[in-house]
């Protein structure tokens, strides 16, 4: 579909082109100077040289050309005015895979909430890929409310196109063509056109409609039922909050095809959004209802009730919208839900249990499952209160006169009783566990000599099984995110697997997810944007750094979802558990000074350091308190939360003048100024730099375009803001000199006192170590 | 004025007076639509129940044919597709019923004048069939009320359920799935889940002991996660409601300011002046409690419905703006569900428990206590309940009320604390029941149940290995004061009441405490504290051993054994006072100081352990599970309460 549509409108733009040809040279020109060093080899070169009059094909050979990716599309959709040059473009981007063009969402909707003729090239490719994918609508949508200036007040006369389009893809208006040409069926309204669609897509609309030909009453009949369905959506004691009554894959047909292994699709005309759109909405409204709470433990307290209500409603064709293979989500494990540290919002995390599915849409879903081990042991009660034999002496089973009865007894229920048990004594090992149970047993059986036990090994066995060393933080009321994050993932999955009624389906997943609400979570996604852009860099350029950037799905301009950096726990919260310098830290989690698994774990947190360090100095991170730094079980170090960047810094004390933060902590794990590993880390550093620099424009262009009618933050020094950002690439200076500005920035950073005023400000303030 | 409007009147006097209609001609004969328009008029209850009462047992049987024809059309009628028809049927029915009820309690006679005992069994199965249409389909909620309250009065006919005779054709024909359904839907459920509650539980108890009921059995292996919700839910809002009810009456009194009022004001909540509306407020519940126990302990799903269903018990009436205006869902209803706190069933149930628990002075607050009690044990039996109550990452802050004591200086009304794990709330209320009922009409048989939750609750802790941070010295000061009240009071209680078996369960405790303390103690140092507290309160433990000794040499004491058994149990406690008592006085003697302190105690516990060695006895951690049977009578009691408060609840329609 995507050929045909590019193919179908190339000829006309292309005849457009070469009418406006002043237009186009002036642009070729402008733009060709300014050409980066990234469109390599001679090429370029070659381009310099040819006459000005040929130069207006030079773009279109440039956008023909293999190495035209989706990064140089933006640039020049954003550099471009030309109407015809921007239809070109976005008709390339029909071609490209989808998911490079999904990593520039934000560019491609800010331009074309802020842009109007910008808005006229994009809305076919924006209207196209909503039809046919789900995930795409809800995207876009969220990302319109996001960008779109000013509120979107239901007051205002003139909607906007990006309200217009909003409410297109909100109230499902566009489903797939399928759909539509269904109706025109319907309608007898079956137009020449179709002639020309593509043959797959006539021959499946066919069989849609022979299927509703077949079975029209059923059709009809469902329609109450589905009434109902949507009636409860969103309802969360209903029990169906997440259902949007379509029927097809109970009925009879969705049945056939399940057994056969056909897919199913939808038909039925329930609204495709609602349920995924319902599932964000009521986590959101659970992070609003937690803010208002007072204390920590309340909070934590109303977010496990919440989660057993939403529970209830699931399984259902729901999804985690950060980037995981195709999955419905089955369960919210009440327990593992985690309040974050925050002092006045509510973010907190949840753990989401999921089954992979290959389809959201068409994979049938797996029905209600309630805790298995009951059920076994209700029908035993119900007995219990006839299945005693009259003639049994009624106190048979009391506690002092227990006979090997009762332990037989017991043994029935034992099975379930150790297998839940086993849960909470995974780590304690059993061995001694029941021995003096067992002697008491014995003791019982054998009623003649008494058994002795020492009051004394009593003392010392409860000494010792409390005294236990477990690399685990202890549980703090005031901090339950720690001791949370701090357990190893797969001791977490398998503690939920065992305890979830799903947990024995080979494609059952155990997912994590951070919900945010109350926090503008733009600037953050176009910093994990940037982070993401110099991963790639520093991979195609083998420059070993290391980053993590993480996932975030912007929902509205102050909620969002954002993926945990799993195995991990911040600077603040090694402090606090350990009370020693991060050197004996590593020590004790890694093992001793020269052993491999340290000078692995050292090496992982140079890379990182260096790596996060150049970023904090290009894109200014800001707000560097420990709490905001992260250490995971490798020995990286993960900065999180980029709320100040840019031109903003938290209420502009002026602290943090450094250019990123480096503390004696830091250069202590690195082995000290002067050491191998700090003089690796410098290196890193200009490495990463020079590289950086090399792809400056792709970087600077993902910030720039954000800009365009922002009222982020941190653009508020304007247009300066970018050009500050440029200047930091530093793109006159030489290696020689590049390695000197290192040099003087790690040096100052290093004694910076301001970093030192800022941990004291933050440890004051809010208390962070 | 049509021929037809004059038919209408004159039935409708007809009808008013009743009798005519009962006891003229067939009024049908020439008139081919009279039963047509008959159904449309709305029929006066209150004359028809008037009537009937005015009958006597002869003239009722005089009329049987009469009755027959007249109920046999309301059987027709309720089908009819116009429900305003069906909406009069039924209500006729139910007030010739209720009529007839009140007249002949023997269910064979009921029969008879129903439909006659011929027809009997085709017409109630094909009513009940109709009762099922009307209630799960789409119509209108008159007349799903009325079904409802039509069910109702068959299964309240009499005051022993067992022997209710109607409610053979509902075992026959099921509603369980009808009223199932009523309860996992919500608006349904907002509507007539009080009345469904109430029939599961009438039903279920029908002739539960002698045979198999197939409503106890569907209800135990009931698993449809929404609908145990929805159980839960209807119980949990009528609970919630008395908790805030006693509330806003303390509210109150502590508003006009005096410290005084306080106490009158709990008092009168129970106060003998206010008979009516206690009993009242008590056993109106009484039903919600017996729906609670009939699914806590027959059902194991509800048991983990009860730990996690957060119902929103409270905001009954924002829940259904939220369903009228659905556009508006944002701010407000965010706002309005803040206000009612979060909570759960259990929550729920334990701040009411801890409510009724500071009356139990009359017989039927004592069982009400009784059969909360018995909810608690089952709880505590459950091991998936246990363990959820026990997690550490399952927190809740439990209101506990108190009741207003002499000897406690400044009575905390409530006692609410940081949200800590259930079973802390559990122990906490166990707790406050021992020191709250140390009284002269000792209620022995809640102290056993009191101490076997205690038991049930450290048996499982020691069993898993859950070391719960709960202050131990609160519970095991509880226990020995409460020794202590029995020892003082050997002389008006020995002989009549069975202390020895109280007194046994609390030394089982202590002893599990020291044997396998170990296990589930959560530090060394409460482990020394328990040995402090024992060393501290020696001369009661000697007295009880003293005591026990003397009655289990008294010949033909009905008590003997357990006094023997109660010496048995004492043989570690005995063994560490004596070890620990000279090493003490050797200090004191040492150190020159006298008395010790705390600290200097627990010194001398700590660095005197090795020679202490301690006799292993039997099975401490083993409990005889929960069973119904030794409580038959009780339950029978029980549900005629219910029955009596239907009566009550019932009269106008």
């Amino acid at each position: 579909m995507a050929s045909r549509a590019s193919n179908g409108v190339t000829a006309p733009i292309m005849s457009g082109y070469v009418s406006e040809k002043g237009g186009i040279r002036s642009l070729s020109k402008h733009t060709i100077l300014e050409e980066p060093a990234n469109t390599q080899s001679g090429q370029g070169d070659a381009q310099q040289e040819v006459p000005p009059q040929k130069k207006e094909s030079l773009l279109l050979r440039l956008f023909e050309c293999k190495l035209f990716n989706m990064s140089l599309a933006i640039h020049y959709l954003f550099k471009s005015k030309e109407p015809g040059v921007l239809m070109y473009i976005v008709n390339k981007m029909f071609d490209f895979d989808s998911s490079d063009v999904d990593f520039y969402m934000p560019q491609i909707i800010n331009m074309y909430v802020q842009i109007p003729e910008m808005a006229e090239a994009l809305h076919p490719y924006l209207v196209h890929r909503s039809r046919s994918s789900v995930e795409f609508s809800l995207k876009t949508a969220w990302f319109l409310d996001a960008y779109s200036p000013g509120s979107m007040s239901p007051g205002s006369k003139r909607k906007t196109h990006a309200t217009k389009l909003r409410n297109l893809i909100l109230t499902d208006q566009l489903r797939p063509k399928v759909q539509c040409h269904f109706k025109q069926l319907r309608s007898h309204a079956i137009k020449s056109e179709d002639s020309t669609k593509k043959k797959h897509q006539r021959s499946r609309s066919d069989i849609v409609h022979s299927n509703m030909m077949v079975v029209p009453e059923s059709a009809t009949e469902t329609w109450p039922v589905k009434e109902n369905g949507t009636r409860n959506l969103g309802d969360l004691s209903s029990g169906r909050a997440f259902d949007n009554g379509c029927t097809c894959f109970t009925s009879n047909q969705g049945i056939y095809n399940n057994l056969k292994g056909y897919e199913t699709s939808c038909t039925c005309g329930a609204p495709r959004l609602s349920p995924e759109l319902e599932f964000v909405k009521c986590l959101i409204a659970i992070g609003k209802r937690l803010s208002a709470m007072k204390s920590k433990e309340a909070k934590t307290e109303r977010l496990v009730g919440e989660l057993s209500n939403l529970n209830l409603n699931l399984p259902a064709r729901v999804w985690v919208p950060l980037n995981f293979s195709q999955h419905h989500v089955v369960r919210v494990p009440p327990q593992a839900g985690v309040v974050l540290n925050s002092k006045d919002k509510a973010p907190y995390l949840i753990y989401v249990e999921a089954l992979e599915v290959e389809n959201i849409h068409t994979s049938p879903l797996y029905p209600k499952l309630s805790c298995t081990l009951r059920h076994v042991r209700s029908e035993e009660n119900l007995g219990d209160s006839r299945s005693v034999p009259e003639s049994m002496p009624p106190s048979y089973n009391s506690f002092t006169t227990v006979g090997n009865l009762d332990i037989e007894n017991a043994d029935c229920w034992s099975q379930d009783d150790d297998e839940i048990s086993l849960a909470y004594t995974r780590r304690a090992p059993i061995t001694e566990r029941d021995t003096l149970s067992q002697l008491s047993i014995d003791s019982v059986t054998s009623t003649e000599s008494p058994v002795y036990i020492a009051a004394a090994d009593i003392r010392k066995r409860l000494f010792d099984n409390t005294h236990i060393q477990t690399s685990s933080f202890r549980r703090d009321p005031e901090d339950p995110s720690a001791a949370a994050l701090k357990e190893p993932w797969e001791e977490k999955v398998a503690r939920v697997r065992e305890s979830s009624p799903y947990g024995h389906l080979s494609n059952w997943h155990l997912l994590a997810l951070i919900v945010k609400c109350g926090d503008d979570l733009r600037q953050e996604l176009m910093a994990q944007q940037v982070l993401t852009n110099l991963q790639h860099i520093w991979e195609t350029e083998h420059v070993p750094l290391f980053v993590r950037p993480y996932q975030i799905i912007v929902l509205s301009k102050d909620s969002g979802f954002i993926e945990p950096i799993l195995h991990t726990v911040s600077l603040h919260q090694v402090k606090k558990h350990s009370q020693t310098t991060l050197l004996e830290y590593f020590y004790s989690e890694f093992g001793p000074p020269a052993s491999e698994e340290f000078l692995a774990a050292q090496k992982n947190f140079v890379q990182s350091c260096a790596a996060y360090c150049l970023i904090c100095y290009l894109i200014q991170v800001k707000d560097r308190h420990n709490g905001n730094i992260l250490l995971d079980n490798q020995g990286h170090l993960i900065h999180i939360d980029f709320g100040f960047i840019l031109s903003a810094s938290p209420k502009n004390l002026g602290f943090e003048s450094s250019p990123f933060k480096l503390t004696q902590e830091f250069v202590e794990v690195m082995g000290g100024l002067g050491s191998d590993m700090f003089e690796y880390f410098k290196i890193l550093m200009l490495q990463g730099l020079v590289a950086a620099r090399k792809h400056s424009d792709s970087i600077l262009s993902l910030v720039e375009i954000m800009r365009c009618g922002s009222q982020l933050p941190c653009f508020k020094s304007g247009a300066a803001t970018i050009q500050a950002m440029r200047n930091r690439f530093h793109m006159s200076l030489t290696e020689e000199q590049l390695q000197l500005l290192i040099d003087n920035m790690v040096e100052s950073s290093f004694h910076s006192l301001s970093t030192r005023l800022y941990d004291g400000f933050q440890y004051l303030t809010n208390g962070i170590l | 004025m049509g021929p037809n409007s004059a038919i209408k009147r004159t039935t409708k006097t007809e009808f008013d007076a009743n009798s005519s209609t009962l006891e003229g001609e067939d009024p049908s004969v020439g008139n081919a639509n009279f039963w047509d328009e008959f159904f449309l008029l709305k029929p006066k209850l209150n004359n028809i129940e008037l009537e009937m009462s005015k009958l006597s047992v002869e003239q009722l049987m005089a009329l049987q044919p009469r009755l027959n024809l007249l109920l046999c059309r309301c059987h027709d009628t309720m089908s009819d597709d116009k429900s305003i028809r069906a909406v009069n049927a039924a209500q006729t029915f139910c007030g010739i019923l209720k009529g007839i009820y009140a007249k002949t309690p023997l269910s064979e006679q009921v029969l008879h004048f129903v439909f006659g005992l011929e027809t009997s069994d085709a017409k109630f199965q094909s009513m009940i069939e109709q009762i099922n249409i009307h209630l799960n389909g789409e119509f209108p909620q008159t007349l799903k009320s009325v079904c409802l309250k039509l069910l109702l009065v068959m299964a309240t006919g009499t005051d022993n359920v067992s022997s209710n005779k109607l409610l053979e054709y509902l075992m026959v024909h099921s509603i369980h799935e009808t009223l199932i359904n009523i309860l996992s839907n919500v608006s349904l459920r907002k509507l007539f889940g009080h009345e469904a509650v109430m029939l599961l539980t009438l039903l279920v108890n029908y002739r539960k002991f002698e045979s198999i009921n197939p409503y106890m059995v569907k209800l135990s292996i009931l698993d449809d996660e929404l609908a145990l919700h929805g159980f839960g839910q209807v119980v949990g809002v009528s609970l919630a409601e008395f908790n805030n009810r006693f509330a806003a009456e303390i509210q109150e009194a502590h508003s006009r300011g005096i410290i005084s009022a306080l106490t009158s004001a709990v008092g009168s909540f129970f106060s003998p002046e206010e008979v009516d509306s206690k009993s009242a407020s008590i056993r109106a519940n009484i039903g919600m409690l017996l729906a609670l126990y009939e699914a806590a302990h027959l059902n194991r799903n509800f048991v983990a419905t009860i730990t996690q269903a957060q119902a929103d018990l409270v905001n009954k009436k924002s829940a259904e703006d939220s369903m009228t205006e659905e556009t508006k869902d944002t701010e407000d209803q965010i706002m309005s569900d803040l206000s009612s706190g979060s909570s759960n069933l259990l929550v729920t149930f334990l701040e009411y428990c801890s409510i009724l628990m500071q009356e139990t002075k009359s017989e039927a607050s004592c069982n009400t206590v009784k059969l909360c009690f018995i909810i608690l044990s089952c709880i505590c039996e459950d091991q998936y309940a246990n363990s959820l109550m026990h997690d550490a990452n399952f927190v809740f802050s439990v209101t506990l009320h108190r009741m207003p004591m002499r000897h406690r200086k400044v009575p905390p009304q409530k006692l609410s604390t940081s949200p800590r794990p259930l079973a802390c709330a559990f122990l906490d209320l166990m707790v406050e029941f021992l020191v709250s009922h140390m009284m002269k009409k000792l209620p022995l048989e809640l102290h056993h149940l009191c101490l076997g939750i205690i038991h049930r609750l450290l048996a499982y802790q020691k069993r898993s290995r859950v070391r719960l941070s709960f202050p131990w010295s609160d519970l095991w000061s509880s226990l020995i004061a409460l020794l202590k009240y029995l020892l003082a009071n050997e002389a008006n209680m020995a002989k009549r009441l069975n202390i020895f078996s109280v007194c046994l369960q609390v030394i089982n405790v202590f002893n599990l405490f020291i044997t396998y303390g170990d296990t589930f103690l959560s530090d060394p140092a409460s482990y020394d504290c328990l040995y402090y507290e024992i060393i501290r309160m020696h001369d009661v433990f000697e007295g009880l051993y003293s005591m026990a000794l003397r009655y289990s040499s008294i010949e033909n004491n009905e008590f003997k054994d357990y006094a023997l058994k109660l010496t048995h149990a004492l043989v570690n406690i005995r063994a560490i006072i004596n070890h620990f008592s000279p090493k003490i006085e050797q200090y004191m003697a040492a150190n020159g100081v006298s008395p010790l302190t705390e600290e200097q105690v627990l010194e001398v516990v700590r660095l005197n352990y090795q020679s202490l060695t301690l006799k292993l006895q039997e099975s401490l951690d083993q409990y005889e599970r929960y069973s119904e049977k030794p409580h038959q009578s009780f339950f029978t009691q029980m549900v005629s309460f219910l029955y009596w408060k239907l009566q009550m609840f019932f009269p106008p329609f």
